[in-house]
């Protein structure tokens, strides 16, 4: 948190603040050229930019002199390369910096668009959502909370395992014995299966694992009041009857706070990423310079 | 003075604790039972993981998972999830995706380092600096070597590995560990927020989650780990770990004063996993202070710990081929390690017999004669044991590795060859018997141990037993009414009917759509013969010999087998004198095990095999390739090396045909066990 909380006043803070500095005095901003590939597209060039004053502002408050972990990978690089030194880790560490090693080690380089990256993501205590700003995010991507919709129907289930050779016989019967039923339930009737229920209420992905495709399709269908069927299943056969249907819904706030908090808290850092990004875009003077 | 740090700290932060809050948790829909839009009160089954490790798990995390828990609960949804080796730029070299969202879960990184991991990153923590972080952190750099990563994973690991007596923090986490102890608070309070985030508080009840942690106690490498699983987000404030209670009794006392007898709501249970890497010391009769069980400690034991893993990445641990018993079926997944460091270095150590299930029923009763009281009287579970975010990642045909304990995947470029040693495994899922899909209702069903765990595939069993059910009552179409109603479910325990001749006992089964048919229905029957147990196996539906196969060159099953299966069945020796235990396992017919699918895809030529050579370039990276793994005799396919070799005297065979000796199988049947009903004879 707190490391979060720095990184966000040196890269968000002080810039914004060293940006309105600027604006006062007609100060310009940082600016920086970039040079890309002859060839490079109009989206390697935008990416080349953001990490180019990512890379920019990292050092401008000299993470690649004080992160930790950039010092330890200078030193092993300087150990590396003289390999009976015995200078100190210090000394190390100024010989590389007095190198520019720091300025184009890949490692280095991932490591400071890590940490910019993050603090670009830091969410302050004003930015932390509330209660109708969450109801606002559930009301506007109710997409993204939907519940499936349900069918409840009646089931009987005939096993190949079990009636081998005559399950086509037996099915044309039962199809019969329920077509007789009317709207009688079917007790009593079929096979058993571990989890089969005479009467269920369920979602077509739930039966699609269960029963696989072609039972979840039938039932997808939702069509109330016939028995259908047989419908083929790895199991054997089966006859559906759709009782009723239950439509998708969004659940409300009160039952899904939390999940659309943590939705919510996602697309924040998104938007914080975006937001600080384009006030360091306009900050900068960008020249792109391509290689002949 | 860690422990009076520990207990002042605890009790400091009990003052304010309030996990769950308003701040984290804007629902305020009471998790009331019977919410769900699909409510059985003959209870439906119910498929999850519990064990399940993230980045914040150390051996995870210097591995080179980055999927945090909030990619795990995305991953059970069916999001694909990253996975390591990452590129020098960041960008994953492989992905993977479940094939069917999970209905629970319960993620349970490592307890022990979840604040070393968070001190060492951080740089205002004052154990930032220290060397054991400084080492950390070289060890997570990209051009760290194995070497180096091992080396670091090693020693900070070693400490869970300590005796009980010596077992503390790292010397980073300060003089009583409250650096790590603190910073662990933040992260186990992130892990119960992230919980309640991801937990489906609609009617829909599409997903449930429990918090919950691993406690990795491992004296002298003998594995003890247990996972520790809340029921809700009522969570003690510690993720009590083995520096804070090296022994599992103190741990128990700890969960049952501040969380369970607590008064607020919060309930718990342990669940052991690889009790085939304990050395046989998972049930040894030895409290904490070296005296042999009492009733009070049993009785402590049973009601915490209702269930265990029976399998999962690193083996089953439900038999042991020639070990008391004459059962052919035992050979599954038997790891060839009898600890934990055995199994991390591949040293082939022959495995305890008394580590695995059927060792613990048998003591279990023998307990119960002379305590009154049963300590293993375990339902069944299975789980993954994931360390690279992938929760009900069974797939045998996508099997990705187990990415724990700095197996070599971390390194680019991508392994050529297997993803993991081959006698790991892609592990199981638990499954429940329950009303409904939500925490009370799944909770209860794993403490009354009407569970049963698979190897992988969703083949649903249930398995009822009584005294007085009818022989055709696979026949019936409201088979579970009746059963439920006449005798006790999987788990259960069947009290005396003198007046009646023997238990009967119904099995029905059905195969995963997706996976291979069932070959058949078998009921293991252990009893208490004066002080010695016996098991014997009876078949009780379908055909072991239906002729099914595999063809291993390209995967396909060959032959047929049954959609569902059931079976009546009355024990024909039973003495009512006697105690006894059933459980059910259920078989597939033959598949690919997953070393077979890798191979049955790659190109390999084992005439250019050259062991050698293979062992030779094993710490390179990359690592293997297919030639030297698919051709390497463990791998099972290699019969033209390994015919005529005999094993009986392994110091006369090289190392390579001493590989002969330890195969896995090319082909498995994938299965589940049930939970075991007992018998318990009148006094």
């Amino acid at each position: 948190m707190l490391r979060s909380l720095v990184h966000f006043f040196l890269i968000g803070g002080l810039l914004f603040g060293s940006k309105a500095v600027c604006e006062r005095s007609r100060i310009e901003g940082p600016s920086i050229t970039i040079r890309v590939a002859a060839d490079a597209t109009d989206a390697d060039v935008e990416t080349a930019v953001r990490e180019s004053i990512l890379l920019n502002e990292a050092r401008r408050y000299h993470w690649d002199r004080t992160d930790p972990i950039v010092y330890t990978h200078l030193i092993r690089n300087m150990r590396f390369i003289e390999p009976d030194t015995e200078d100190d880790d210090l000394t190390l560490f100024e010989r590389a910096v007095a190198m520019n090693m720091q300025a184009h080690d890949p490692i280095v380089r991932a490591r400071l668009l890590h940490r910019a990256r993050e603090a670009l993501a830091f969410v302050p205590e004003d930015r932390m959502p509330s209660s109708a700003e969450l109801e606002e995010h559930r009301r506007t991507h109710g997409d993204r909370f939907e519940r499936e919709g349900r069918v409840r129907f009646q089931h009987v289930f005939l096993s190949r395992s079990r009636r081998g050779a005559a399950l086509a016989a037996h099915a044309r019967e039962m199809r019969a014995r329920l077509t007789a039923l009317g709207d009688s339930p079917p007790a009593g009737l079929g096979d058993p299966l571990p989890g089969l229920r005479p009467e269920q209420s369920a979602t077509p992905s739930d039966l699609q694992d269960t029963y696989g495709l072609e039972l979840a399709g039938v039932v997808e269908e939702a069509v109330v009041g016939p028995w259908r069927g047989p419908v083929s299943s790895v199991y054997g056969l089966h006859f559906v009857k759709v009782i009723d249907t239950e439509p998708a819904y969004v659940p409300l706030l009160d039952v899904i706070g939390a999940e659309v908090r943590a939705d919510r808290l996602r697309e924040i850092r998104k938007e914080l990423r975006q937001e600080r990004m384009a006030a360091l875009r306009e900050a900068y003077r960008i020249q792109i310079e391509r290689a002949p | 003075m860690p422990r009076t740090f520990l207990r002042a700290l605890v009790a400091l932060t009990l003052i304010g604790a309030s996990f769950g809050c308003s701040e984290d948790n804007p629902s305020t829909v009471t998790d009331e039972f019977g919410r769900c839009a699909d409510f059985e009160p003959l209870r439906q089954v119910f498929w999850g993981d519990t064990h399940i490790h993230t980045e914040l798990s150390l051996d995870a995390n210097m591995q080179g998972t980055r999927t945090t828990q909030d990619d795990a609960y995305a991953f059970v949804r069916g999001e694909p999830i990253a996975l390591q080796p990452y590129s020098e730029d960041g960008t994953p070299t492989r992905m993977a995706a479940i094939d069917r969202p999970l209905d629970f879960v319960m993620l349970s990184d490592h307890a022990e380092f979840l604040g070393t991991l968070k001190v060492c990153n951080d740089p205002s923590s004052p154990g930032y600096d220290a060397r054991q972080c400084v080492n950390y952190r070289a060890a997570q750099q990209f051009a760290a070597s194995p070497q180096e990563v091992s080396d670091t994973f090693v020693e900070l690991n070693a400490f869970t590995a300590a005796e009980p007596q010596r077992a503390r923090y790292p010397e980073l986490c300060g003089t009583g560990g409250e650096y790590c102890l603190e910073a662990g608070m933040d992260i186990w309070r992130q892990v119960v927020s992230d919980a309640e985030a991801a937990y489906d508080r609609s009617g829909a009840c599409k997903l449930t989650t429990f918090p919950g942690y691993e406690w990795s106690g491992a004296p002298r490498v003998k594995n003890l780990h247990r996972n520790v699983m809340f029921k809700n987000e009522k969570v003690t404030a510690l993720p009590y770990n083995y520096f804070d209670e090296p022994y599992a009794e103190g741990l128990w006392a700890s969960l049952r004063e501040e969380c369970v007898d607590a008064g607020t709501g919060c309930d718990v249970l342990t669940i052991p996993h690889n009790s085939n890497l304990s050395e046989g010391i998972y049930f040894e009769n030895e409290m904490a202070n070296g005296e042999p069980f009492t009733s009070e400690y049993v009785e402590a034991r049973n009601a915490m710990e209702p269930v265990i893993e029976i399998y999962q990445h690193k083996g089953a641990s439900e038999c042991l081929p020639g070990a008391a018993t004459a059962d052919e079926l035992c050979g599954f997944e038997v790891i060839p390690f009898s600890n934990l460091a055995t199994t991390n270095l591949e040293q082939i150590t022959p495995p305890d017999p008394k580590g695995f299930l059927r060792y613990a029923y048998g003591e279990g009763m023998r307990f119960e004669g002379s305590l009154g009281t049963n300590p293993f009287q375990y339902g069944i579970t299975a789980a993954t044991d994931t360390h690279i975010s992938a929760p009900g990642f069974v797939a045998e045909d996508d099997f990705k590795g187990h990415g724990g304990a700095g197996q070599p995947n971390r390194f680019l470029p991508p392994p050529p060859g297997f993803p993991d040693i081959e006698y790991l495994s892609p592990g199981g899922l638990t499954a429940v018997w329950a009303e409904e899909n939500a925490r009370d209702a799944i909770f209860s069903a794993i403490r009354r141990k009407e569970t049963f765990g698979t190897s992988g595939p969703r083949m649903t069993v249930r398995m009822f037993g009584g005294w007085d059910y009818p022989t055709n009552l696979c026949n019936a179409a409201d088979l579970v009414a009746q059963a439920d109603a006449a005798g006790v479910p999987m788990g259960g325990t069947l009290e005396p009917q003198p007046a009646l001749s023997a238990p009967v006992f119904v099995v029905s089964a059905m195969q995963d759509p997706t996976s291979a048919p069932l070959q058949r229905i078998q009921i293991v029957k252990g009893w208490l013969d004066g002080d010695a147990y016996q098991v014997q196996v009876f078949e009780i539906d379908g055909d072991a010999n239906n002729g099914a196969s595999v063809d291993l060159a390209t995967c396909a099953r060959q032959g047929e087998g049954s959609g569902d299966l059931c079976g009546v069945w009355q024990d024909p020796d039973f003495d009512p004198g006697q105690r006894a235990y059933y459980y059910a396992r259920v078989l597939e017919n033959p598949s690919c095990r997953w070393t077979t699918w890798q191979c049955s895809t790659a190109e390999y030529d084992c005439a250019d095999w050259d062991y050698a050579g293979c062992v030779e370039r094993k710490d390179d990276f990359p690592p293997s390739d297919y030639t030297c793994d698919c051709c390497d005799p463990a791998a099972g396919l290699n019969q033209a090396f390994c015919d005529g070799i005999s094993c009986a005297d392994l110091g006369s065979l090289s190392d390579a045909e001493e590989r002969c000796c330890h195969q896995v199988e090319p082909t498995i049947q994938e299965r589940a066990w049930s939970s075991p009903i007992w018998y318990q004879p009148p006094n």
